[in-house]
């Protein structure tokens, strides 16, 4: 194979060219591979789906975790649903928490990722606060009693290993995992393509949150504009956090940043109108 | 049973010491591979539809060494289940390069294919479309149509496909549901006579497509043909060429910018494998001679029955003909090649050949009696040469 066509979609689609195979792995129905190409990279797929590249990953990652650590600004506990490939536990890991817990389904994932997307995890695996537990995210969220600040919602797309990861059922159980005042994200798929991701997660995710609402970043790879990622709060004020408390909060971390910075925030939160007209539909 | 087959009496000795040679070396039976007769029927076929994407049948022979060929001539695939799906993952041939076309489908076949990478589905019906709903920013739908076919050996037009009639309610269907219909797509039957069937689906879903065209904001601009081409089981030198003259001329007056699909299966890989069997036993019984093969119609003579096809045969020796049976193996009365012909006197561990044995085959074959399966042999291109 010497080119990678994306089969996300059936009248267009992104091509990559594969400059190096590193690795290809099929078990059951699930295809994984990781190859580098010049522009980006190196370039996870999985079942025919660009999952994460080096040259954007960062974008996906900061604003999945940042967004929801300084708004809250006291995190001290985090839930990592999936993230495999290790950029979530990373960036998790820049801020002054106590504990990260993080429940991926599978092993082998995450050895394949340490060997082949290095860059990704970029040691974090090794992080003394690090609790990786292999198991089902939902089996997890459902029978474990353990209360978070922060819950990532790292998962592939809806239809696939991570399906149950857009279930009713699974918010439901997250959000009891969930501390006082505490944020969910998830990710939410490229609504200019898949208005649909984004209609049925308000629908199963809103009953369980005083406040639901989405925040967006166009992240190259997942190409068709912004994507959509869930937040999930009781605390209502959160998503509308003081722009200066934010840079305070920023400036005090002294994490450095590619895509993330307070303004970007705030902004983020500012959905384009499709997206509006999109969720008053699902009203 | 009337028995119309052709029938070969003898063979010159180097052709026979060949097949006892492959007999000697992998044992009895066979199914012999030559991949360079796939190679020539999907030249000629491409050569005679140009402009025509084939997408080949898997189902009519679901092998490794098979798909492996076509795969390297450029050839799509026509997949119908998650196991066919399967196959062509193991081989790292990615879903874009394939079509699911089965009109019924259970849920977790649609994620088995999107998963997979199918995004092309072919649905018959309205209730249908709605499974494909959840997914619909994903796929293009192919809408099947049924044209009876009064030629066709096995009429495909009878179990899928809407009345050409109903495509208009149908597409209004699917476009209020958020789906787009891209096209239509048809099956005149199996092992056609003539291309008139072809011709006429043709010329009536270019009419219907455009009436629809000049109505609707996203047009259809795929037709699939679906399949129909002959395998030459009367070994009378079938020119796929004139056979697809008038297909040609129908598809001449499409829009140049629609896309065209096929779904050739049997003509392509029917006459590239050739079934090796030995006769195991034999007996008299009413003055006629049963001869007992290891390989029946529960095995690689499946489409005997399933596919109402009766293969060439061939025995490699030559002497005063005697009204005959050729059983096979299992234990069912039902089990016989072929009845009513007339053979030389044969021998227990004589050969008998079976020609166009490449399609509906070993793909239909049963477990029954849990005999072995015929081993399916890919035939190195030099020994290929000789053979033929």
């Amino acid at each position: 194979m010497k080119y990678f066509k994306e089969t996300l979609y059936d009248s267009i689609c992104q091509e990559f060219r594969i400059d190096k195979l590193y690795f290809e792995h099929k078990t059951d129905f699930q295809h994984l591979i990781v190859f580098h190409n010049a522009q980006l990279g190196r370039v996870m797929t999985l079942d025919g789906v660009v999952q994460t590249t080096e040259a954007d990953e960062f974008i996906y990652h900061e604003m999945m975790v940042h967004v929801p650590l300084f708004a809250h600004g006291s995190a001290k506990r985090v839930l990592i649903i999936g993230g495999g490939d290790g950029g979530m536990l990373r960036e998790v890991l820049k801020h002054p928490i106590e504990h990260v817990t993080q429940v991926e389904i599978d092993q082998t994932v995450v050895d394949m990722a340490k060997e082949y997307l290095p860059n990704h995890s970029a040691g974090s695996y090794d992080d003394p606060r690090l609790n990786l537990v292999i198991a089902d995210g939902m089996d997890y969220v459902r029978e474990s009693n353990g209360q978070f600040d922060v819950i990532i919602s790292d998962s592939t797309d809806p239809i696939g290993p991570g399906e149950i990861l857009f279930s009713e059922n699974f918010y439901a159980a997250a959000k009891r995992r969930l501390s006082e005042g505490g944020v969910m994200a998830t990710q939410n798929g490229v609504p200019f393509f898949q208005p649909d991701e984004l209609r049925t997660t308000w629908q199963r995710m809103a009953p369980y949150f005083e406040d639901l609402c989405f925040y967006c970043a166009p992240v190259p790879t997942y190409y068709g504009g912004f994507m959509a990622f869930a937040w999930g709060s009781d605390n209502t004020c959160l998503r509308g956090i003081n722009l200066q408390v934010l840079q305070g909060r920023f400036a005090e971390s002294g994490i450095a940043t590619r895509y993330y910075n307070p303004g970007i925030h705030s902004a983020s939160f500012a959905l384009p109108q499709y997206m509006v007209d999109a969720l008053n539909e699902a009203n | 049973m009337a028995d119309s087959r052709r029938i070969l009496i003898g063979a010159a000795p180097e052709e026979r010491a060949r097949f006892e040679a492959l007999v000697e070396q992998h044992g009895s039976p066979l199914l012999l591979f030559d991949s360079a007769i796939l190679r020539q029927q999907y030249q000629a076929l491409t050569k005679a539809l140009p402009g025509t994407d084939l997408y080949y049948a898997v189902k009519s022979h679901p092998n490794e060494h098979i798909i492996r060929e076509l795969d390297a001539l450029g050839a799509g695939f026509d997949v119908a289940s998650a196991g066919e799906m399967d196959m062509l993952m193991d081989l790292q041939i990615s879903g874009w390069r394939t079509i699911h076309t089965h009109p019924i489908k259970k849920d977790q076949e649609i994620r088995d294919a999107l998963r997979f990478g199918a995004t092309t589905f072919v649905v018959d019906n309205i209730d249908e479309l709605k499974k494909l709903t959840p997914y619909r920013s994903r796929v293009g739908i192919l809408l099947r149509v049924s044209f009876r076919s009064d030629q066709a050996v096995v009429d495909l037009s009878r179990k899928f496909g809407c009345d050409p009639d109903e495509v208009p309610a149908i597409t209004h269907a699917a476009n209020a549901l958020g789906l787009h219909v891209k096209g239509l797509s048809f099956h005149v039957g199996s092992q056609c006579g003539n291309a008139d069937k072809h011709v006429e689906a043709i010329d009536r879903c270019h009419t219907i497509m455009q009436q629809l065209n000049r109505r609707c904001s996203a047009p259809m601009g795929s037709l699939d043909i679906g399949g129909g081409f002959p395998a030459d089981y009367a070994m009378a030198g079938f020119d796929i060429e004139a056979f697809c003259a008038p297909i040609r001329q129908a598809l001449a007056k499409l829009p140049d910018d629609w896309h065209i699909l096929a779904e050739p299966g049997r003509f392509l890989i029917a006459p590239a494998v050739t079934s090796v069997t030995t006769i195991t036993g034999k007996s008299i019984r009413h003055g006629i001679r049963w001869y007992y093969l290891d390989d029946g119609v529960y095995g690689s003579f499946s489409g005997q029955i399933f596919d109402h096809a009766q293969y060439p045969l061939q025995v490699l020796t030559d002497g005063p003909r005697r009204l005959s049976i050729l059983a096979g193996p299992t234990c069912d009365s039902i089990d016989v090649v072929a009845e009513g012909v007339e053979l030389p006197e044969l021998e227990t561990g004589d050969l008998v050949i079976g020609y166009q044995m490449g399609a509906y085959t070993a793909a239909t074959r049963t477990r029954f009696n849990l005999l072995p399966d015929a081993q399916f042999i890919h035939l190195p291109e030099t020994s290929a040469e000789e053979i033929r």
